[in-house]
């Protein structure tokens, strides 16, 4: 996940300086008194590189599909609710002595 | 009887269906949903950006917006290496969904970029 993050931030910067680039092409542009009518073709590569750069980061970084059915191999384990209801504290560890009165005894 | 909540559990869900009981687990399809969520509001937002810096206006936009769209829905099926049924319980999930929320995101992000570059 860190080099999609990476790799993320790398085409948002990409597209940021393709950005850029279109507004000095538009200054450009008003004194030589010509009309927009589209960005330079750098700037459109450049914004080709940089879209397929998010586009590997949007796929790769929220995290992978995980399988649905209950009897996959990566679902084999399956766990009870973590919850309360299944919680019981009334077993054989209070036989234990206590942990302070360990550590008083040292 | 005390209620479970099902937010971290492996629950399963069965249909009374007579001739198959599709069961899944209904923790790793949220997760699913989760991923294309994501994936799709972040391709929107870019694909926003996109509109805005190539300077299209009106139709134009929502062309690139459809555009940017099919290819994340390519993109996801590819990822989930074109067997759908193994994450997801039907395919208009890959598909369709967050295809609406996606348009609010990539208007909004389009008229930013719009105004950035050629406005200001």
């Amino acid at each position: 996940m860190g080099l999609g993050v990476i790799i993320g931030v790398f085409g948002v910067l990409i597209l940021s300086h393709a950005a850029y680039s279109t507004i000095q092409y538009r200054g450009l542009l008003k004194i030589m008194e010509e009309e927009f009518s589209g960005p330079p073709m750098n700037v459109v590569l450049e914004l080709l590189l940089g879209f397929v750069f998010c586009i590997w980061a949007a796929l790769t970084v929220p995290g992978k599909f995980l399988s649905i059915h209950p009897d996959s191999e990566e679902n084999r384990i399956v766990s009870l609710s973590a919850n309360l209801d299944f919680m019981i504290f009334n077993h054989r560890a209070k036989a234990f002595p206590l942990e302070i009165d360990m550590k008083l005894k040292h | 009887m005390a209620g479970h909540s099902d937010s971290n559990s492996s629950e399963k869900k069965s249909s009374e269906a007579m001739n198959d009981v599709p069961t899944f687990s209904a923790e790793n399809l949220q997760n699913n949903m989760k991923v294309i969520y994501y994936s799709r509001t972040f391709m929107s937002i870019i694909g926003g950006v996109l509109a805005g810096i190539l300077g299209f206006t009106g139709f134009m936009g929502f062309v690139l917006y459809f555009l940017v769209m099919a290819i994340t829905s390519i993109g996801l099926i590819a990822k989930a290496k074109f067997s759908v049924h193994a994450y997801f319980d039907s395919w208009n999930r890959i598909i369709l969904d967050g295809f609406m929320g996606g348009l609010m995101s990539f208007v909004l992000f389009w008229t930013f970029a719009y105004d950035i570059v050629h406005i200001f």
